[in-house]
């Protein structure tokens, strides 16, 4: 989770360096009653990590552990926010609970060049590609389900698969 | 002479005066260029300053979030900040030119990555435009580079008014790409910015628009059609055209201002009144002409002079030249006249020599016959005798006349060869020996042996016979003859002097006249013939015969040959 990638743009389409992707279960399925905090740092002037996958309702915290200012905030339509200026200190450490799935781009005010992603899934079951694009989601209920696959903040591939009890599936995207 | 010079004068004038004007516009469109090069220092200035604060604020993340994340809603209000100093807001501001603020904005607008115009949420911070100026501010793309172009403002009718707007790219931090651009307007800068008494005007046209202030509404839609129309038939990006606004000259100029920019074609229009620089070139010409009209009536003036000096000697000339040849017309009338007389005169003395010598032979033979009859008693016998002697005297005088009248005629040529006139001397004096000697003269002589003229040799005799006998003749008792020859390179000169009658001086000039015997007296035997034929033969002989003197009882006559050499190889003609 910790491995070191970077936040690209290419045409206005926003993705990481190398290639990671977010494969995900799409349905329906009870409201999470608690999805727990997870946390974006910025260390070394920049986020990490870059790429957050989470589910709706999560709530994030930016903890801030460099020794200088950020000023972190995002224009998504998915969640706009702006947390304002705020040192290593501070406390408690400014968070935002992001409750619309989508994706969500992190910038830093004072900081241009500081790009982090958080996409916003309305499942809980979803996992982060190693770099040579491998996943594995354990656990599903059976059913009929989309299997989805964001790759970058334009590029969501998408397949319909059905899941019974005690059996795994092998699904592989282009 | 006069045409050349006013020609020359005339011409030097014209081209002095088209010198001076071409001048004069030169020096006009350099102070027009000048006055322009000032506003466009400020124009630069500005959009220096501009690029450098677009570049800021591309840098800003809230800009670019907003461009990048689809919240343009949130544009205006993150860009506010950052704008704040950007925007004419404040009236009290120093940079000022013309009472204008030129470095800060009337309005901006954002450009979106399509080049489309986001519209502000609040007009008050963004400066307010209608809908249609709006519209003229968007570009078919986001630019790359800053553009400039023109914005027609909504004006009263009648009224032309613009703003200078001025894209700048807003470039993407990741890629540099443009993601969108920022537009500002300006008041446009006037020009001069300095000095209001500039005859120098200037303004923007923009598609058939003229916004030029201090110009009034007629003039200024004048020359807005004027423009068109050059900007249309010429290629040019600039040019300089003269343009008449109500009833004044003007020295017209155009040049694109935005040259590859998205917004339409904008020109820079300058105008500069001709009004005092063509009175100055009028006052100048009238100066010319003036210095012109006084060098052509100097040079009018000098010519006369100098032809008026030149015409004197040649008039005088003229007159003299008449005169002369009357003269000479007269001269050779009167020549004429006396040739023919002579000819005339000639003529008669051949024909009376030819009439006479007949008559003269025939009663000189009746007389010899009567003479040789045996009748005639003594003192008859000796009358006769007298009378054939005066028919010899007679045919002498007639033989004489005849020579004489073919040398006036010009028809007695001399057959000259050597003459040998010592002999010729010698001669004589043996032929004198032989006659009576009534006077005893003493004879003197003194003359080299073979002495050769150039002559013919009965006429050469002639002449010698003739000196040879005057001195005989007048001279006295116990007389004396002296004969001298002497010789130079040339000449032999022959004299001969003798003892007894002297001429008198007023007599010496006309001895050599035809039938003068002066004061000789009719005693002596003569018919005023001899000198005059021996001098014209003598002459004939390219010599002469002249008189050296005649006083104290002695007369000497010189005749004068010409000297022959002799050589080996010429002959002599022996008589």
């Amino acid at each position: 989770m910790n491995k070191r990638y970077e936040i690209v743009t290419t045409g206005g389409i926003l993705s990481t360096n190398p290639p990671l992707a977010v494969v995900y279960l799409e349905g329906v399925f009870p409201a999470a009653v608690s999805t727990g905090v997870k946390q974006v740092t910025q260390k070394d002037m920049t986020f990490v990590p870059m790429l957050l996958p989470i589910q709706t309702g999560t709530r994030v915290e930016f903890p801030n552990l460099d020794d200088t200012y950020h000023n972190i905030f995002s224009y998504s339509p998915t969640k706009r926010f702006d947390l304002g200026r705020y040192r290593p200190d501070e406390r408690p450490i400014p968070s935002v609970m992001f409750d619309q799935p989508g994706l969500v781009v992190l910038r830093c005010d004072i900081h241009e060049h500081m790009r982090g992603l958080i996409l916003v899934i309305g499942s809980p079951y979803f996992v982060l590609t190693d770099i040579e694009g491998r996943y594995r989601l354990e656990g599903l209920p059976a059913g009929d389900y989309k299997l989805k696959v964001w790759l970058d903040s334009r590029t969501t591939l998408e397949r319909s698969i059905k899941l019974e009890n005690g059996t795994t599936l092998g699904a592989d995207f282009p | 002479m006069m045409l050349v010079v006013f020609a020359v004068t005339a011409a030097s004038v014209i081209l002095a005066q088209r010198n001076i004007a071409t001048t004069v516009k030169r020096d006009l469109e350099r102070q027009f260029q000048s006055d322009l090069a000032a506003s466009h220092a400020i124009q630069q200035m500005r959009q220096a300053a501009l690029a450098e604060r677009s570049r800021a604020l591309a840098r800003k993340s809230r800009i670019h979030a907003a461009l990048e994340d689809d919240a343009l809603d949130l544009l205006y209000p993150s860009a506010q900040d950052e704008l704040l100093d950007v925007r004419e807001n404040n009236p009290s501001q120093i940079e000022t030119a013309g009472g204008k603020q030129i470095f800060h904005a009337r309005f901006y607008r954002f450009l979106d990555g399509h080049g489309a115009v986001i519209s502000p949420t609040d007009l008050r911070q963004a400066g307010a435009l209608s809908t249609a100026e709006e519209r003229q501010l968007a570009l078919g793309t986001a630019p790359e580079k800053i553009q400039t172009g023109y914005l027609l403002r909504d004006a009263r009718v009648g009224e032309e008014d613009m703003d200078e707007i001025i894209a700048i790219p807003i470039a993407s931090t990741e890629n540099g790409g443009p993601v969108g651009a920022l537009v500002l307007g300006f008041r446009p800068i006037d020009v001069p910015v300095a000095d209001n008494n500039s005859p120098t005007k200037s303004g923007i046209w923009v598609a058939g628009h003229l916004y030029l202030p201090g110009l009034d509404n007629s003039s200024r839609e004048a020359l807005a059609r004027e423009v068109s129309d050059a900007i249309t038939r010429s290629q040019y990006q600039e040019k300089s055209f003269p343009v008449d606004l109500n009833g004044q000259p003007f020295l017209g100029f155009y040049r694109q201002l935005n040259g590859g920019s998205g917004y339409p074609p904008a020109y820079e229009v300058g105008i500069y009144s001709l009004t005092d620089s063509l009175a100055r070139q009028r006052r100048l010409l009238w100066q010319f002409t003036g210095v012109g009209v006084l060098l052509l009536a100097g040079a009018f003036v000098a010519s006369h002079f100098l032809s008026v000096q030149l015409a004197v000697p040649v008039e005088k000339l003229a007159v003299d030249s008449e005169e002369n040849r009357t003269q000479r017309a007269r001269a050779e009338e009167a020549l004429e006249v006396t040739h023919e007389e002579l000819q005339r005169s000639a003529r008669f003395s051949a024909d009376a020599s030819h009439q006479l010598k007949t008559p003269v032979t025939v009663l000189r033979a009746g007389l010899e016959e009567l003479l040789a009859g045996e009748t005639l008693t003594p003192e008859v016998r000796s009358e006769v005798s007298t009378l054939v002697h005066q028919t010899f005297r007679l045919t002498s005088v007639i033989e004489d006349l005849l020579l004489l009248s073919r040398m006036d005629a010009g028809r007695l040529k001399l057959d000259l060869s050597p003459v040998n006139l010592s002999q010729l001397i010698e001669g004589w004096l043996d032929d004198l020996d032989a006659l009576p000697d009534p006077l005893s003269l003493n004879i003197e002589t003194d003359f080299p042996a073979d002495l050769f003229i150039e002559g013919e040799k009965r006429f050469t005799t002639l002449i010698l016979q003739n000196l040879l006998e005057n001195a005989r003749k007048y001279n006295r008792t116990n007389g004396r003859i002296s004969i001298t020859v002497r010789t130079d390179d040339k000449w032999v000169h022959f004299s001969i002097g003798n003892t007894g009658h002297t001429i008198p001086d007023d007599a010496k000039d006309h001895v050599f006249q035809r039938f003068y015997r002066g004061v000789m007296g009719e005693n002596l035997p003569g018919h005023g013939l001899g000198l005059n034929l021996a001098r014209e033969l003598a002459r004939l002989h390219q010599g002469d015969l002249r008189l050296i003197s005649s006083g104290n009882d002695w007369t000497e006559f010189e005749l004068r040959f010409l000297l022959v050499r002799l050589t080996s190889e010429k002959s002599i003609r022996q008589p």
